[in-house]
């Protein structure tokens, strides 16, 4: 096979992982393809580390070391065919280049490998997270980051064209496209989700790749494992003319064709440089091929190993700070709100406010995919550690009771999967009932939403005063929110779910013998 | 199937469906006008005991003279289950499926030229329409299952005459059928006692916190001024008797084994609310839908016709 094809499979085989991750954050279902979504998810390399993690050394989680192992093989395949961030960015650059005048058009090859910035960042990614933080994760991880900008401008765009399809079908009394609600989502996460976008828009519009090797910490741990990478692109002295057309089309400026020297632990393997060199001058070949020249001209081959070690430690000086932000913000709320949880409600399934804030990495999956829209990103709720994390608002919409839809999509393990039996006996908060705001003590008359909407009755109706006011039997209650969603008091609810910092179990409900037989033997009237 | 070939088949069958029914409709051949075997009492209210619901069904309608006496020839129907839950059919916490399916094709039967089913749902409305086995059941009888979960769909309305409920957001099907059927499911409520017929209507306004927050039984009671159904079908066949309206497991349910039809929404209540095991006089919504002379609460004064199979 003549290298120079090499590209052409990149670009399909990148759009087809980017369109089958879309397909699952717009909130797609289908049987067919979200096995093929849930399958690239398991290698996106940030999330399957803390999944391994997280799930105590689960087979689903070991995605990461194929990434590693075809990274030592052939370089950053990842970052130019699996990660999602890196082939939005492509499209971007492709986007862009018609609108750019010529000379713009080409890269130049970057002296400057700026070790010190990515292995920094890399380090303090790793020290926050060894002390409990996803913080950086949550700003910078390239997957998470795609979803952030998927669940907050391509999934309103695609349910807005999906409600105007609909839309214009039913004035045919055609029902068959099912119209969406629309997730509006909080303004803080879609500043947070443009800032994200236009940074990483405008660095790959005017210098390629350049997020991926500075800010990007999935880039940098893959380029350290490139370094040392088996099979790298090399130049054929011979059949090289010198023309530089590799180097004008090398995005991540690794690339210098006067010197002939690859900055392998930059290259994201994207191909160009061999569909651009009409002599086939370069060529993929083991390490130990390469002319000895080009070793000793390379000219930062340290991996920044000594900037990384220092990172860690200066990472970890931050930490005391960091925690101390985020206790007093996350757990405790000093003074009494009329009513409100005083610490988020995380989702069935994330086991304790800590096991889901330590693995969480605000990726939005769960966002696109719950039908009833409960899952709402966070800003601060969580703390700083838990920063822009999702919770539960009870007051946009309630958990439904048979669905284990987040429980399925997470990534990283933050939520755990669950079936529908299992997640009806987790007690994520439970119900507090304030008598002294329900309509009926205050207008005494009947009214009864909540225990209408609760599904194992935790909340029922008992006599008061010939009404029928709201009770709560702590031990059966989920916390679904069912209740707080559907009290129609204002400004302050009168029944609301206290968060479970860690989640408890349900008393479930009594096995069933079937219903009663009394058949009516004549009409009571 | 993804969302492609779904939207495509759906074009497909609909065309289909389309195409299908308004040609049944106009050849008279095919539109199997049989001859009347009923027997058109007048009643007031029919109860039927002792059958499977379609079956009840079937002979209820029989009593009250066919489908033909309320849905005429090209015209547009809404039917309005109780699909509020996402639960299983067995659980009864929705109206039977296969009724719903068995009314449905017997409106297109008598000419209908459009058969609507829809409910403002309380849990996801998907999950609902799928779970409750109703959005199969209409789609195989015919008709066609219509989304109620975005608020484009309702639209404002007067209801003149109302004591608290004087404007509400009522859903486009209802604004523009010609024939509206209510079918709900007799269950019990945590604050109204019993939900029927009337509770049912909850099920096509917008905002039911409204209703909630500004004394519910007279809400209930107030909505049936701006449009009662032409007729009502209660499905009493598995009843829950307890844990209502959403139940917990099958334990909440007794076998009534009953269904009644009746054009008059306060007198199918009443009747009922005496089914499920308690008196009319006490529940909030009938009393009051009696006095502001909705309907009849005092069954002595109605023609009923009882039927056991």
């Amino acid at each position: 096979m003549k290298l120079r094809h090499l590209k052409k499979i990149r670009i399909a085989l990148s759009l087809a992982i980017f369109l089958f991750l879309l397909i699952f954050f717009l909130g797609i279902e289908s049987g067919l393809l979200n096995p093929v979504s849930n399958f690239l998810l398991r290698l996106q390399l940030i999330p399957s580390i803390l999944r391994f993690l997280a799930l105590f050394f689960t087979i689903s989680g070991l995605g990461f070391l194929l990434v590693l192992g075809l990274t030592f093989l052939f370089g950053r395949v990842y970052c130019s065919s699996i990660c999602p961030m890196g082939t939005l960015q492509d499209m971007i650059i492709a986007l862009a280049r018609p609108f750019r005048k010529k000379k713009n058009r080409k890269f130049t090859y970057s002296g400057n490998q700026k070790n010190i910035l990515r292995y920094s960042v890399l380090g303090a990614t790793i020290v926050f997270w060894f002390f409990g933080s996803l913080f950086l994760v949550n700003l910078l991880d390239p997957y998470s980051n795609f979803g952030k900008i998927s669940v907050s401008f391509f999934q309103p765009a695609f349910i807005f064209l999906n409600n105007k399809l609909a839309f214009f079908l039913e004035r045919f009394h055609i029902y068959s496209v099912a119209p969406l609600e629309v997730k509006t989502l909080p303004l803080y996460v879609i500043m947070v989700s443009a800032t994200i976008f236009l940074t990483i828009g405008i660095m790959s519009v005017l210098r390629g790749r350049l997020f991926c090797n500075t800010l990007c910490p999935a880039g940098a741990m893959l380029s350290l494992v490139a370094h040392k990478q088996y099979y790298k692109i090399t130049f054929n002295d011979g059949a090289c003319t010198l023309c530089g057309k590799c180097e004008r089309v090398c995005k991540a400026e690794c690339l210098n064709s006067r010197t002939k020297v690859i900055d392998h632990s930059r290259c994201v393997s994207c191909f160009n440089c061999f569909t651009a060199c009409t002599n086939d001058a370069l060529f993929y070949s083991h390490q130990k091929a390469v002319p000895a020249m080009v070793a000793t001209n390379t000219p930062a081959a340290s991996p920044g190993k000594r900037q990384f070690l220092l990172a860690m430690a200066g990472g970890a000086l931050s930490i005391p700070l960091l925690k101390n932000v985020s206790l007093a913000q996350g757990y405790s709320k000093p003074g009494l709100v009329p009513t409100g949880t005083a610490s988020p409600v995380t989702p069935p399934g994330a086991i304790s406010y800590e096991h889901f804030t330590s693995n969480c990495i605000a990726c939005y999956l769960c966002v696109g995919a719950c039908p009833k829209n409960v899952i709402v990103p966070s800003f601060f709720d969580y703390g700083l550690n838990g920063f822009m994390q999702p919770k539960l608002d009870y007051h946009r919409s309630f958990c439904n009771f048979d669905c284990v839809k987040c429980t399925e999509v997470c990534p990283t393990g933050a939520i755990t999967k669950q079936t529908p039996e299992e997640k009806q006996k987790i007690q994520i908060g439970v119900a507090r009932f304030m008598q002294e705001s329900c309509i009926v003590t205050i207008d005494r008359t009947d009214c009864g939403a909540c225990s209408e909407h609760c599904p194992t009755k935790a909340v029922h109706m008992v006599e008061w005063e010939g009404l029928r006011l709201p009770e709560v039997t702590p031990d059966l209650c989920v916390g679904c929110g069912a209740c707080e969603y559907a009290c129609p008091t204002e400004p302050y609810k009168a029944i609301y779910v206290e968060s479970n910092l860690v989640h408890l179990e349900a008393r479930p409900i009594e096995e069933s013998d079937g219903p009663q037989q009394q058949v009516l033997d004549d009409f009571p009237f | 199937m993804d969302r492609r070939s779904f939207i495509r088949k759906g074009f497909i069958y609909s065309a289909l469906s389309g195409l299908y029914s308004s040609a049944i409709g106009r050849i008279p051949l095919l539109s199997a006008q049989r001859p009347a075997t009923q027997a058109t009492g007048n009643y007031d209210l029919v109860a039927v005991r002792g059958g499977e619901p379609v079956a009840m069904y079937r002979r209820a309608m029989q009593e009250m003279g066919g489908i033909q006496r309320f849905v005429k020839r090209g015209q547009r129907v809404v039917v309005k289950p109780n699909i509020g839950w996402d639960v299983p059919p067995e659980r009864a916490g929705n109206t039977n499926p296969d009724l719903i399916g068995a009314i449905v094709k017997d409106c297109l039967d008598a000419g209908a030229s459009r058969v609507f089913v829809f409910d403002n749902t309380c849990d996801n409305w998907q999950r609902c329409y799928q779970n409750s086995g109703i959005e199969d059941a209409v789609r195989r009888a015919g008709g066609q299952i219509v989304p109620g979960n975005l608020e484009r769909y309702y639209h404002d309305v007067e209801i003149p005459g109302a004591r608290r409920l004087k404007t509400a957001k009522v859903h486009e099907q209802i604004l523009e059928a010609d024939v509206f059927i209510n079918v709900p499911v007799l269950k019990h409520h945590g604050s109204t006692t019993v939900t029927v017929a009337m509770k049912n209507l909850m099920g096509v306004v917008w905002d039911r916190r409204f209703w909630h927050r500004n004394d519910l039984h007279q809400c209930i009671a107030d909505f049936c001024l701006y449009r009662k159904p032409d007729l009502n079908i209660v499905d009493a066949y598995l009843v829950m008797t307890q844990n209502g309206p959403r139940g917990t497991s099958t334990a909440d349910l007794t076998l009534r084994k009953s269904l009644l039809v009746s054009t008059d929404i306060v007198a199918i209540d009443a009747a009922s609310t005496l089914i499920f095991g308690t008196q009319p006089e006490n529940i909030g919504h009938i009393k009051i839908a009696s006095e502001m002379n909705i309907g009849q609460m005092n069954l002595d004064r109605l023609n009923i016709k009882r039927v056991a199979i």
